[in-house]
């Protein structure tokens, strides 16, 4: 289980806490790298990816890594844009095809990131997300180039159906020589090595974190005098809205002090709100629509009990951030969810209706029995399981591990493309590669790797920013101690 | 005073970059890439005329060939005069203001002039450019309504488009004429 997991117990309770000025020295001792982050998904559109891209990113810069972000154009955002701590993002000019996923050729962005590779400099190349085209295509081009690759899969898929029997093929050529891949739970990882048909030693789990500070508890902004269930999700099928839809009645109706808040907008609203006509429930129930991320904390305070009633989860985040805000949990035991949370904090149930309810009676029963902990208490148990520090440093030991590994030569490569992916697409793909590789040797005959100007750095070891900011923070500092004397 | 110093554009060919110290109040740096090599003349010509004579061989119309000398003697001048830009100067006199002259092959020569109290300041910018990501001079004007905010960024050497480290010597002297600039104006 993730939070039980090797690398937790071997971490002093300080490091879980914000980087202190010493710290920050002694980070260096491990050697850098220069990471290049790919994803089509970057701000401004946002949700889980993306949080996770730009928070990793800011914890490697911490300990004194060069981390730059490669995503496509979003409007009238292109260009190159600095974000905290010179964190430098390139918004590419690529064409978006659907659902903020770039079109792909495999070839045509070539140029552009070759160009970007060599001028950061940058020895890891680190996609995210299996949706997105860019994130393939840059590893597909790094590959070519001879540097080292790390993949992050973020989400779960099925094998039945022909989209995902295509994308799984898809899958299969673009990780069968990527260096390193990384998923978010176990379950995933198990997925993802399936699906992909690679071998399991390559794949590490190293989970999300979210932020505790953002969800605090806050006991007062709820009544005592009723219960409130929270639920916050999109409403849709895979995430178990019809199960909600079939809860609510049952239990309005033994408990006669139970109120429903339900956060979240979706396809599946409707079923909800005609639940709600049926059984007159509209003091009771009560719909917010799509909410914010700021604003998740605000609703999840303002309850007792957290459902999650989802029917395929990699990780979930929501149910880690409820906790964190001092609530107990009910959920379905689907996907990776069991691993998320220790079963003091969490109630497990079957995605049957049935099963649901006997588990929030239970939760119900606690509660009024007064047994269930205290919102401040489950709060300082889970905020040390999931943090950004924690992810960064386990990330790091992924990128050690992988800069010391050989970049597989082009005819190696060609060898296990057509041995792993099959006939067909083996022959294809390593054709795809060769023509990859012409047009490199023709690009770097156009502009030789010596006419690119090297970038100059933001973050990293040698940056421009995190220089002179360390030079002022221990300068502040100094001046602290002559105060203090 | 005057320097000259050698550097390469983005694309690998190579530019002078020459300094012309008048003043410590005034500067002059003046960009020159290589005038029309004769070999890429003759390439570019002995291509047009070859395509021509395989089209007049095939349709046998000699229409074709003087067509081909009147587009190579249009497309030639066009090019000295609207296209290939000799050199490129920069201007800067501390209490005036900034000017950017463009000289064409031809001996066309293009101005812009910019006050002094217009430029908010100069820096090196980097932009996607084509198929590359490039580092530029440019010039940023104030905004007249909001004293703060930039109403527009005028790039310097466009067509130069020198590399990294001659930008770096024109941003240092350029900058040490703003500091220049802003102490006397700040100081009575």
């Amino acid at each position: 289980m993730a939070f039980r997991g090797g690398d937790w117990h071997g971490l002093s309770p300080s490091a879980a806490l914000p980087c202190t000025n010493s710290g920050r020295y002694s980070t260096y001792r491990t050697r850098t790298h220069n990471i290049c982050m790919v994803s089509d998904f970057f701000y401004p559109n946002m949700g889980g990816v993306e949080s996770h891209i730009y928070q990793l990113s800011q914890c490697l810069i911490e300990r004194g890594h060069k981390v730059i972000i490669v995503t496509h154009a979003y409007g009238n955002r292109k260009g190159i844009r600095y974000l905290t701590n010179g964190l430098k993002v390139y918004y590419l000019p690529l064409k978006v095809m659907y659902n903020q996923s770039t079109a792909t050729t495999l070839f045509h962005s070539l140029p552009l990131l070759r160009y970007i590779f060599v001028r950061e400099r940058v020895t890891i190349i680190h996609s995210h997300s299996s949706f997105s085209a860019m994130a393939h295509d840059a590893l597909f081009h790094a590959k070519t180039m001879g540097l080292q690759t790390v993949f992050t899969d973020h989400s779960l898929f099925g094998f039945a159906d022909v989209s995902s029997v295509l994308t799984n093929k898809l899958l299969t050529v673009s990780l069968c020589d990527t260096n390193h891949i990384i998923c978010v739970s176990y379950t995933s990882k198990e997925n993802t090595v399936l699906r992909a048909a690679l071998n399991p030693e390559i794949v590490s789990v190293i989970p999300n974190a979210v932020d505790p500070t953002d969800f605090t508890p806050d006991p007062f902004r709820r009544p005592d005098s009723v219960m409130t269930i929270v639920v916050v999700s999109r409403l849709v099928y895979r995430k178990g809205t019809d199960l909600l839809s079939g809860i609510i009645p049952e239990l309005c109706h033994k408990y006669p002090d139970l109120n429903f808040i339900i956060g979240g907008e979706g396809p599946k609203r409707i079923i909800l709100e005609e639940v709600r006509e049926r059984y007159q429930l509209h003091d009771r129930v009560r719909l917010l629509g799509a909410l914010e991320h700021k604003d998740v904390r605000n609703v999840l305070v303002q309850g007792h009990i957290f459902l999650n009633t989802s029917l395929t989860e990699a990780f979930c985040m929501a149910i880690v951030e409820a906790a964190s805000c001092g609530l107990q949990v009910v959920s379905t035991r689907v996907g990776g969810i069991p691993e998320v949370l220790p079963e003091n904090l969490i109630i497990l149930c079957e995605p049957s209706v049935k099963s649901l309810c006997e588990g929030l009676e239970k939760a119900i029963s606690q509660l009024k029995s007064g047994t269930l902990p205290a919102p401040e208490s489950i709060h300082n148990v889970v905020k040390t399981f999931y943090t950004w520090r924690n992810v960064a440093e386990r990330t790091e030991k992924v990128y050690d591990r992988v800069a010391g590994e050989a970049v597989l030569p082009m005819d190696r490569r060609l060898d296990r493309l057509i041995s792993h992916c099959g006939p067909v697409t083996g022959y294809i793909f390593a054709l795809l590669a060769v023509f990859n590789f012409l047009f490199l040797i023709f690009l770097r005959w156009v502009t030789p790797d010596s006419i690119i100007d090297v970038a100059i750095d933001a973050s990293g070891p040698k940056g421009a920013w995190t220089h002179r900011y360390s030079y002022s923070k221990k300068r502040g500092q100094n001046n602290e101690i002559s105060k203090t004397r | 005073m005057e320097e000259e110093q050698s550097f390469l554009d983005i694309c690998g060919g190579s530019l002078t970059l020459q300094r012309r110290y008048y003043s410590p109040s005034c500067r002059e740096f003046c960009l020159s890439s290589p005038p029309l090599s004769l070999r890429s003349l003759t390439a570019v010509t002995c291509t047009v005329w070859l395509a021509a004579y395989g089209f007049f061989t095939l349709c046998e119309n000699s229409m074709i060939l003087s067509a081909a000398i009147f587009i190579t003697l249009l497309g030639l001048l066009g090019y000295l005069h609207f296209v290939k830009i000799d050199q490129e100067a920069l201007l800067i006199i501390d209490s005036l203001g900034i000017q950017m002259t463009s000289s064409y092959a031809s001996g066309k020569e293009s101005t812009t002039f910019i006050e002094m109290d217009k430029v908010k300041d100069i820096v090196i910018n980097e932009a996607i450019y084509m198929q590359k990501v490039i580092y530029y001079l440019c010039i940023l004007l104030k905004d007249p309504v909001e004293p703060h905010g930039i109403s527009q960024v005028v790039p310097v050497f466009q067509s130069a488009k020198p590399r990294l480290d001659c930008l770096i010597e024109v941003y240092r002297s350029c900058q040490e004429i703003l500091a220049h600039q802003k102490a006397t104006s700040t100081s009575p």
